[in-house]
């Protein structure tokens, strides 16, 4: 019986493949290569022939930016988050404050496939595998969280148990990864209602035809405060994975140092800082279990 | 049942049966088989060829992939997302409630509307003003008013309810205004001569109405009525705008999470499956009809 015995060893070895590959990549770089970054003492020299024009980093984002990202619609000013983590990982490949150029990259076409004129693109852009054929993405550099907006004095604003959360009826937009996180995480009893747009969700939830919308964090903040009348941020969900990264060209070689950045900001608690600086206000929601 | 030609020659040259009587084809017997067989070649193998032309490759994988339709048909789709055939049900749930109540309310309104009596006078004006407004203003903004606005009243029970409710409210306001126009033509079809006689008989005008004209009437317009149903089975898909996930919005969220239509293609089966029997049962009736009609002018 030779068969069985393949089958096992295929097993075991599948397993000890996942152990090893889960225990090496750390909570930051789900989907991407779980290999040992190059040294930032060796990327100082090596980014130099890697970046498009020789001396400086050249950092792409969109026209206009916003805040909590941007301050000011100036990239340059080092303020806001992507600003800083930005400037944060020049500093990190030894290119000084006055050596980062900044060009403006439409957000529809930074992932289109082709050659580019920036290093990175740094503008909100959510790793996706279809997006990852087309360009490279850098690891995580901001955790995506989904959360709940509700109107105050619903019963899910103090009732929110994972067992509680199934039992209401949501709402969103068709085609949203808020929707993907109702049907895969929160899995209610009720099938949620889908609308065509996030404004018809708001409609419904503010004349109480549903009990709450899943929005990205930073989305439904801006809906909890502005949007809708007597609406409220219940808290955020744990992050499944999603997150922003910086693209580059396909392949682009400098990604590996970029990361390497990344991955040394992130373990010095510098990303952490910035966060708390910037994105304070959506630290202090409450996270809640799905 | 086909008419010769001959045949109907022989009662009167320019007799209205011979709007239906056919030419003889000039291919009879096995050339007419080899004609129809080619033809049929020629069309279908078009159609085939364009399928399969290596440059439709991304048009089959975008619309036919077959892993996107059996993934949207099935009743568990991986990642959560939703079944094609569970939301059919939602569909024909709906359609099969609503027709009846349809029915009904349009033999109400439109014996209402052909009353006499002065004291009823207001109610025709109502039903007149009902049916203008009901079929002069599309049924997505009257969904719309419907499923949003009647929440935002907070009325306690009649703002609460679902959104089938809501839906079905809507549709069978619109398609009783549809419906009761068509009844009323099909009572207007029964000669005057047949309520005379029943009431001569000695029938009240109730019994008048429901044993004589209201049969022959319906009859009259069966196939325009089930017509109307099959319309009323598609519009179902406009319940989508309060939320609904019925047939039409369960494969709009699958191809909006895929980026891939082949969804719809399933999606469209589903429709298929509910109107074509209908369509094909209106058509026998007309064909029925038809022929009993001509029996009798011959």
């Amino acid at each position: 019986m030779l068969r069985p015995k393949i089958a096992l060893a295929a097993a075991v070895s599948a397993a000890a493949l996942v152990l090893a590959t889960g225990a090496s990549s750390g909570a930051v770089s789900h989907h991407r290569r779980a290999s040992t970054y190059p040294t930032l003492a060796s990327c100082k020299t090596t980014v130099q022939s890697q970046v498009k024009s020789k001396g400086s980093l050249t950092v792409a984002t969109d026209d206009p930016v916003y805040t909590p990202w941007f301050v000011n619609n100036d990239p340059s000013n080092g303020k806001g988050y992507e600003s800083a983590v930005a400037y944060g990982i020049a500093s990190k490949l030894g290119f000084a404050k006055k050596d980062v150029k900044w060009v403006t990259e439409p957000f529809d076409s930074s992932y289109e496939p082709g050659p580019k004129a920036f290093d990175f693109d740094i503008n909100e852009i959510s790793y996706t595998a279809e997006r990852a054929q087309a360009v490279t993405f850098s690891i995580s550099y901001y955790g995506v969280t989904q959360s709940i907006v509700a109107l105050k004095g619903s019963k899910i604003v103090t009732k929110h148990t994972p067992a509680e959360l199934k039992t209401y009826l949501y709402g969103d937009q068709i085609g949203t990864t808020g929707l993907t996180y109702i049907e895969s995480q929160i899995k209610p009893t009720k099938t949620p209602r889908i609308y065509n747009s996030l404004d018809l969700a708001v409609q419904a939830l503010q004349s109480k035809q549903i009990d709450a919308i899943v929005v990205d964090t930073p989305d439904g903040q801006y809906m909890a405060s502005s949007e809708v009348k007597n609406g409220v941020q219940v808290g955020q969900f744990p992050s499944t994975g999603e997150y922003y990264g910086l693209l580059f060209q396909k392949g682009d070689p400098l990604a590996a140092c970029v990361d390497s950045a990344i991955q040394s900001m992130t373990t010095s608690g510098e990303l952490t800082s910035i966060s708390k600086k910037y994105l304070g206000i959506y630290n202090s929601i409450p996270t809640i279990k799905p | 049942m086909a008419t010769q030609p001959g045949a109907a020659a022989g009662v009167s040259d320019e007799a209205p049966i011979s709007l239906y009587a056919q030419r003889p084809p000039r291919l009879r017997g096995t050339a007419g088989t080899v004609a129809s067989t080619v033809s049929t070649i020629v069309l279908v193998g078009a159609i085939v060829v364009l399928f399969l032309l290596p440059s439709s490759a991304g048009f089959r994988h975008e619309f036919f992939s077959p892993h996107y339709l059996w993934e949207s048909f099935r009743l568990h789709p991986s990642d959560y997302l939703y079944s094609v055939s569970k939301a059919f049900l939602y569909t024909v749930l709906l359609s099969v409630i609503c027709e009846p109540i349809v029915l009904v309310l349009a033999l109400a309104v439109a014996t209402l509307r052909m009353t006499t009596g002065p004291v009823l006078k207001p109610f025709r004006g109502l039903c007149i003003a009902y049916t203008d407004f009901a079929r002069g203003v599309p049924l997505i903004l009257i969904m719309l008013w419907v499923g949003f606005g009647i929440p935002e009243l907070n009325a306690g029970w009649i703002s609460s309810q679902s959104v089938f409710v809501y839906g079905g409210m809507v549709l069978v306001f619109t398609y009783t205004a549809y419906v009761s126009e068509v009844v009323r033509a099909g009572i207007y079809s029964v000669p005057r001569s047949q309520a005379s006689a029943a009431r001569s008989l000695g029938l009240s005008s109730r019994d008048t109405l429901a044993r004589v004209v209201v049969p022959q009437a319906v009859r009259n317009v069966l196939p325009a009525l089930l017509n109307d149903f099959v319309s009323l089975q598609k519009d179902t898909a406009i319940v989508s705008v309060l939320g609904a996930v019925e047939l039409t919005h369960a494969a709009q969220a699958d191809a909006s999470y895929w980026f891939n239509s082949a969804p719809y293609a399933i999606a469209a089966g589903f429709y298929l499956l509910l109107t074509v029997p209908l369509t094909r049962y209106t058509d026998r009736l007309l064909a029925k009809d038809r022929d009993r009609r001509l029996a009798g002018s011959a």
